[in-house]
């Protein structure tokens, strides 16, 4: 009993709900950066019938082939759910079309031949965070439940499955072997294919290649550890897989940002309100104390405040 | 400041173990068992397999003939083209079976480059380059396919 209830605590912790407000608003107002630089091709796309190759899931629900009109749909579907979701403005009904419109809108994308896999944490998160419902005050919530840290679990637990998933798929497409990919040429062959980065100057080192894909394959398949640490240790781990990223990015011009993005989903952005609030009675504080006809501060004013 | 804490209902937690449950059995049955086709459930493939350390890497581009007699490369970007290298690369055997296929490239980039002269011809090309030992080794150009616009 007690280790079903910690387990139940693990996947679903007390957590303030201001921090799913915050999360949404970031997320949403990410969902319409994305289909503008990242899975932009929807519309063009469907302009080419004939390279539809539809996935599992459009066959599943016998969604109908993508056209023009329906992608446009689709388009301004996220544009104007996303906005009111980002505001926390309807977070179940305007959250959950924006889930729903967002994965078909990146399986179009994803139903002309190429599959990336950036945005398994970012779909994950748009479906659960309709699911905390309204949050009373939203970014100034005083309210902590256990619905919010299961929406950020999961959400957690998508970013760091990003890694570790892609690990064990290393492990599976190299024929179960630990050492076929880091011994591979896949570093030279990815840097080949895609000249524009820093990589190229590492084509003549072979040797550090396979050092770096070493690594990286190490840090995939132990990720997982990451859903267990807290405080600096935490940071710190968020701050290495920035890092890699920002690496990833420089040698091979690939970024993750939709998976970078929902790293936010460890931090306590409950202390943002608070925060823009004190920042908000500051600068108040600075423009009243100038109105009152205190130009600079007056240090005997401040010894006698102090001295009661 | 205090904090008060939502109450949440049985149901309310069993169903979400429920689909926490669900979820990762997806995942990890997408990347042990799965291919591609099962997004956003499907296997973390990109960069995922182990080429050789003697393998040849191909690039796959669409060159154009145009009206004024160039030979100029049509990149595949969407901006440029209005379809993407990796969706040509991914229809390869169907486009060497049918080189009309191409017709998508040809007017994604006409629709895009109203200035330039007409295009008479496409052609699918590959930059190959081998390595030799999993150095870069010499590099080839090799003709896939090619489609004359109707016109």
């Amino acid at each position: 009993m007690r280790t079903l209830r910690s387990v139940v605590s693990w996947f679903m912790p007390v957590v303030p709900e201001s921090r799913v407000a915050v999360l949404r608003t970031v997320l949403y107002l990410f969902v319409i950066i994305d289909i503008h630089l990242i899975v932009r091709d929807p519309i063009p796309l469907s302009r080419h019938p004939e390279l539809y190759q539809p996935l599992m899931i459009e066959r599943l629900f016998r969604l109908p082939p993508p056209s023009v009109p329906l992608t446009i749909t689709l388009y301004l579907i996220l544009m104007v759910g996303g906005l009111l979701a980002a505001a926390n403005v309807l977070p179940r009904l305007a959250g959950g079309v924006v889930a729903a419109a967002f994965t078909w809108w990146t399986a179009i994308g994803m139903s002309y031949g190429k599959v990336d896999h950036d945005h398994l944490a970012l779909v994950v998160a748009l479906w659960v965070l309709p699911t905390v419902g309204v949050i009373a005050d939203r970014w100034r919530s005083v309210e902590r439940s256990r619905q919010a840290g299961w929406a950020l679990k999961c959400i957690q637990i998508s970013v760091i499955f990003t890694y570790f998933l892609s690990a064990l798929t290393k492990i599976r497409s190299g024929g179960w072997s630990i050492t076929s990919w880091p011994e591979s040429s896949i570093l030279l062959w990815a840097i080949v294919r895609r000249p524009h980065g820093l990589g190229q100057f590492l084509l003549p080192y072979p040797e550090l290649l396979h050092l770096m894909q070493w690594f990286s394959f190490t840090a995939e398949l132990t990720a997982v550890v990451v859903l267990w640490l807290r405080g600096r240790a935490l940071l710190a781990a968020a701050v290495f897989w920035m890092g890699f990223h920002v690496f990833t990015l420089a040698i091979l011009y690939i970024h993750f940002a939709p998976t970078a993005i929902c790293w936010l989903a460890f931090a306590p952005l409950e202390r943002l309100a608070p925060w823009l609030r004190r920042i908000k009675a500051r600068g108040r504080e600075r423009a009243g104390g100038r109105s009152a006809g205190h130009p600079v501060p007056v240090l005997r004013d401040q010894a006698v405040d102090g001295g009661g | 400041m205090e904090q008060r804490v939502r109450s949440i209902s049985v149901a309310s937690l069993a169903w979400r173990i429920a689909a926490t449950v669900l979820g990762i059995g997806l995942l990890l049955n997408g990347s042990l068992l799965m291919s591609d086709d099962a997004w956003p459930f499907g296997p973390l493939s990109q960069y995922a397999f182990s080429p050789s350390r003697n393998s040849t890497i191909v690039i796959t581009r669409v060159e154009g003939l145009l009206a004024d007699g160039r030979r100029v490369n049509l990149p595949l970007r969407v901006e440029t083209a209005g379809i993407s290298r990796a969706e040509i690369e991914a229809r390869i055997p169907q486009i060497t079976a049918n080189p009309s296929l191409l017709r998508s490239v040809a007017d994604g980039w006409m629709s895009r480059h109203t200035a330039e002269p007409a295009l008479l011809r496409v052609w699918l090309v590959q930059d190959q380059t081998r390595l030799v030992d999993g150095r870069v080794g010499p590099i080839r150009l090799v003709e896939l396919a090619a489609w004359e616009l109707p016109s």
